[in-house]
């Protein structure tokens, strides 16, 4: 009897792990992301959208200043032959990097509500994550009390006045400095690719790549680039020099929520910080001050896109993920309310929760932009390169003219 | 004869799972590795990104790059005060926990705990020491109004930030090390200390004239382990100063406090020059072989046997 009984146990029990093997034939589908900010939410939506459709979805998140960025992990992922089904590109030199695995998108159906995919020669491979922007964020309160109108700031001239009065009033509006602004090593994205991109599209027409172009030719605007210097001068001079000099992203974007600083060189990626430190002022962006002539937008673009893996296992699922984003009411709330983006489909009719955000759309619906220059350079250039020149010069090791000379050399080197 | 070919039969099919297993993920990638080095892979599904044999460029190359240099010269720098200062401190905490001091088991977790943290926790951890305590602590405390000064932050240069490297590295590695000093110091017989005493030696002589060479096994040992670990530097140096702040080095912007390991992951990851990475982790490779086997030559001929 008691044989039997061990029979029937082992038979039911491989029953059940067979049953269990087959439930999980459905080929899942692995999405690889960088924004670990909205890693809870985006895993939130995952599993709610598994439920929905069946479909197993695994999200992994990197970068964000800590630990591996995208591209390492997907270099890693792709020598090992576990690429995911889902990814991430920034703009062209990814795009190049990937190009023989991503597929077409151009037969989707979400190309008809929005203007910013990722296209390549006429076709279609990248499903906007997001659209974002940054200029200067600035804190409203501290400049209505220092009787400063955030709109009169578009050029080098009014910032530099309103840097010295604000400067002059630290202690009135107890802040520790102008700008929080960051420069250390591991922030060299907010110097070497954000800051960087004043350089290369402020005042111009959207979409041009005039300066680009002279510079990856090797060909340097002195006008245009001593100009540019002037503004990285006004801006780290006026910053903490704790959190300039050796702070992270928590130290720069904590200074501004705590406000301890009227200004903040981040975009409205910081949203959900801000939330988190239950920041109670007004803010808004305004335009970078890097020109002596004045410059009324700021840089939106839609930074990243999802990709898909041509040899996935499972391409239709991978479709359904992205087109359920964008057509049902559970992927507007992930993308609106939860992950708070500024989604970059017209058939989103929720407003963004964050102020920033808010801002962005604002700039946006007055058509006041400039464009994302900064991936027509490639990563080593900006991290290796531009990055640690900008760090001495923030440290400063070297004065304007030295760091005039050194980013000379280094677009010459280009050629 | 049968019997004898069966059981050296029986002896390789028991060594094969470790052998196949060391072969597949030691052997030959190593192998694959320094195949690598002499091409211009660089994992990607970049079009027309056959793999191209370009002979020593990698290795030219690597050797023209100040970064490279610089973080060399680091490196070597980084692991003589290293291993000087972890094994100092390591005999003389020995020394203290194997002493009849009170409380001396406490101590000797308390020294060996950070060991168990992960080098990119302590180092996040020590960041916060070195930029926000250390300046906190200038601000209220007269007389070290210095500390508080932005110029003054240890991170800020590359001097004192190699100086935070080591005490960082030092506070985290010096319990493991210490861990095998006691383990040698207390395998020494007790009688020769008698014996020295009886013939009037002084506490320095039974010191240096007995436990030093009696414990000389523990020295190869530790030295080998410090060494190795202080080239291999990664992750304290990535999480502390990420290789900042920056410096000018033959005519170049570089990073000041990036140590090699730390220069060939972002040669491999940042720069997207795979190739490249794997031709100066060889280069790191060979350097550390021949550095270590005449470290442990040199400690070998001074140990003795009872």
């Amino acid at each position: 009897m008691k044989r039997y009984l061990t029979v029937a146990v082992l038979l039911l029990a491989a029953a059940v792990l067979f049953g269990a093997g087959q439930r999980e034939s459905v080929q899942g589908i692995t999405l690889v992301q960088n924004k670990p900010e909205i890693d809870a939410q985006l895993q939130n939506y995952g599993s709610l959208w598994t439920q929905n459709s069946g479909i197993p979805v695994t999200i992994k998140s990197v970068g964000g200043g800590s630990g591996a960025d995208m591209g390492q992990q997907l270099r890693a992922d792709f020598a090992a032959g576990e690429m995911p089904d889902i990814f991430v590109i920034a703009g062209i030199e990814d795009y190049k990097e990937w190009e023989s695995i991503i597929l077409d998108l151009s037969g989707e159906s979400w190309n008809d509500v929005t203007s910013v995919a990722f296209t390549h020669d006429g076709r279609v491979y990248g499903f906007p994550v997001a659209i974002e922007g940054w200029g200067l964020a600035y804190n409203a309160k501290l400049l209505q009390q220092a009787d400063i109108d955030p709109a009169a700031l578009t050029s080098y001239g009014a910032y530099k006045a309103a840097f010295e009065k604000l400067n002059s009033m630290k202690t009135q509006l107890g802040i520790d400095s102008v700008v929080s602004m960051a420069a250390s090593a591991d922030m060299g994205w907010v110097t070497a690719h954000h800051n960087f991109n004043s350089l290369l599209s402020n005042g111009l027409p959207y979409g041009d790549l005039s300066v680009v172009n002279d510079l990856l030719a090797g060909r340097v605007n002195r006008q245009r680039l001593s100009e540019y210097a002037d503004w990285v001068e006004l801006l780290f001079r006026y910053a903490d020099r704790t959190v300039l000099t050796t702070g992270n992203y928590d130290a720069q974007v904590g200074a501004f929520a705590a406000g301890r600083a009227v200004f903040l060189h981040q975009g409205n990626w910081v949203d959900p910080n801000m939330a988190e430190a239950k920041v109670t002022f007004d803010m808004g962006f305004a335009p970078h001050g890097s020109m002596h002539a004045d410059t009324d937008g700021i840089f939106v673009a839609a930074p990243s896109f999802y990709v898909i893996n041509k040899n996935s296992k499972n391409i239709e699922g991978a479709k359904r993920f992205l087109n359920d984003m964008v057509y049902t009411e559970a992927g507007h709330e992930f993308m609106v309310d939860k992950a708070l983006m500024l989604p970059a489909f017209t058939n989103v009719d929720r407003m963004p929760t964050g102020q920033l955000s808010r801002s962005v759309q604002k700039w946006a619906a007055n058509d006041k932009l400039y464009s994302w220059s900064q991936y027509y350079f490639t990563n080593e250039f900006r991290d290796q390169t531009l990055a640690p020149i900008y760090n001495q010069f923030a440290a400063g090791r070297i004065n304007k003219a030295r760091f005039i000379e050194l980013m000379t050399v280094a677009f010459e080197g280009l050629k | 004869m049968a019997a004898r070919r069966r059981l050296s039969m029986t002896f390789w099919i028991f060594l094969a799972p470790v052998l196949i297993a060391f072969m597949m993920v030691i052997i030959i990638p190593f192998f694959i590795g320094v195949f690598y080095s002499f091409t211009d892979w660089n994992a990607t599904a970049r079009t027309g990104g056959a793999l191209q044999f370009v002979g020593l460029k990698n290795f030219t190359d690597s050797f023209s790059d100040p970064a490279f240099i610089h973080a060399s010269i680091m490196t070597v720098i980084y692991t003589v005060i290293n291993v000087f200062v972890i094994n100092v401190l390591a005999v003389a905490l020995a020394l203290v926990v194997t002493s009849s001091l009170r409380l001396r088991n406490l101590y000797r977790v308390g020294f060996f705990i950070p060991y168990l943290i992960g080098g990119l926790i302590l180092g996040y951890l020590w960041q916060f020491i070195f930029n926000n305590a250390i300046p906190a602590v200038g601000g209220f405390l007269p007389g070290f109004g210095f500390l508080a000064d932005p110029n003054n932050l240890v991170l800020s240069r590359v001097g004192s930030s190699i100086a935070a490297l080591v005490i960082v590295g030092t506070w985290q590695y010096v319990g493991y090390i210490m861990m095998i000093y006691v383990a040698a110091i207390e395998a020494v017989p007790e009688s020769l200390y008698e014996a020295a005493r009886i013939d009037g030696a002084s506490q320095w002589q039974g010191f240096r004239l007995i436990m030093v060479p009696m414990i000389a096994q523990a020295f190869t040992i530790t030295m080998f382990l410090t060494l190795v670990n202080s080239f291999k530097q990664f992750d304290v140096n990535y999480a502390l100063t990420a290789g900042g702040p920056a410096t000018m080095f033959m005519d170049k912007s570089i990073f000041g406090t990036e140590l090699l390991a730390l220069n060939i992951y972002r040669t491999a990851f940042v720069s997207n020059n795979l190739a490249a990475g794997q031709a100066r982790a060889v280069v790191f490779f060979v350097v550390l072989v021949i550095i270590t086997v005449i470290q442990v030559r040199i400690n070998k001929s001074k140990e003795i046997e009872l």
